[in-house]
């Protein structure tokens, strides 16, 4: 596979909520089983550019072969590659794996590089901009209810809909 | 009731376009909600396996700048 780094600098954002070395906030975990895709070809393409927006959490990268096991231990991930798997340590922390401690992006549900871009950018984007929330949990689900609501406006006005969701 | 046949139209293309709107919601919701999943309880072993990855040093902190 050819590969093209993009490195960009961070947003204003991102640099303003993640100072050099501050905790890590996030265990960032990437399972390809190695299906080539284009949600595979654009996750290659701009590693660089995720690793530097989300420079303060360590990022593991699962091998092929551990991805593939790791799929057949946990099924509902087939077919979604590549997945990244965020854990949010202060959850972890506090409450164990027993209620909300993090989130995962099925990148390969999208289906063409435009989208899988979008995708990859909004989560890049979540990631650098609220590794400080206090409530992580309700910023994600305020943020699916927010692009449900832009979606429905979008329906309303006959806008071209984003269709983020595939 | 609506006395014209004009109006029972209407009626009707308003309760198709308003279910519309309301079928189409649910799908990007749906599908919004496939793409990004929260973890939770339902996720604890996914989420166990790694970590004791993790620990166990079978996977480490990746330094390189580019997917191989």
């Amino acid at each position: 596979m050819q590969e093209a780094v993009v490195i960009e600098p961070p947003s204003q954002a991102a640099q303003r909520d993640s100072p050099v070395d501050e905790e890590p906030r996030f265990q960032i975990f990437i399972v390809d089983a190695g299906w080539n895709s284009p949600a595979r070809r654009v996750l290659h393409e701009n590693f660089g550019m995720l690793r530097n927006l989300v420079r303060n959490d360590p990022i593991y990268v699962l091998s092929r072969e551990n991805s593939i096991e790791f799929i057949h231990n946990h099924p509902s991930l087939l077919g979604k590659g590549p997945a990244i798997v965020v854990h949010d340590l202060a959850a972890l922390r506090e409450g164990g794996a027993t209620g909300f401690h993090g989130f995962r992006l099925h990148l390969g549900l999208m289906r063409s590089e435009e989208l899988a871009l979008l995708a990859l950018e909004l989560f890049a984007r979540f990631l650098a901009t609220h590794r400080r929330s206090v409530d992580l949990e309700a910023d994600v689900r305020r943020n699916l209810r927010r692009e449900g609501i832009i979606g429905a406006i979008e329906i309303i006005l006959h806008h071209e809909p984003r269709e983020l969701g595939g | 009731m609506p006395e014209r046949w004009s109006d029972y139209l209407t009626i009707s293309m308003s309760a198709l376009a308003v279910g519309y709107i309301v079928y189409e919601i649910d799908r990007r919701r749906r599908k919004l909600h496939d793409l990004i999943d929260v973890l939770d309880g339902e996720d604890a072993e996914l989420t166990e396996e790694l970590v004791r990855m993790v620990r166990n040093g079978e996977l480490r902190p990746y330094t390189g700048a580019t997917l191989a």
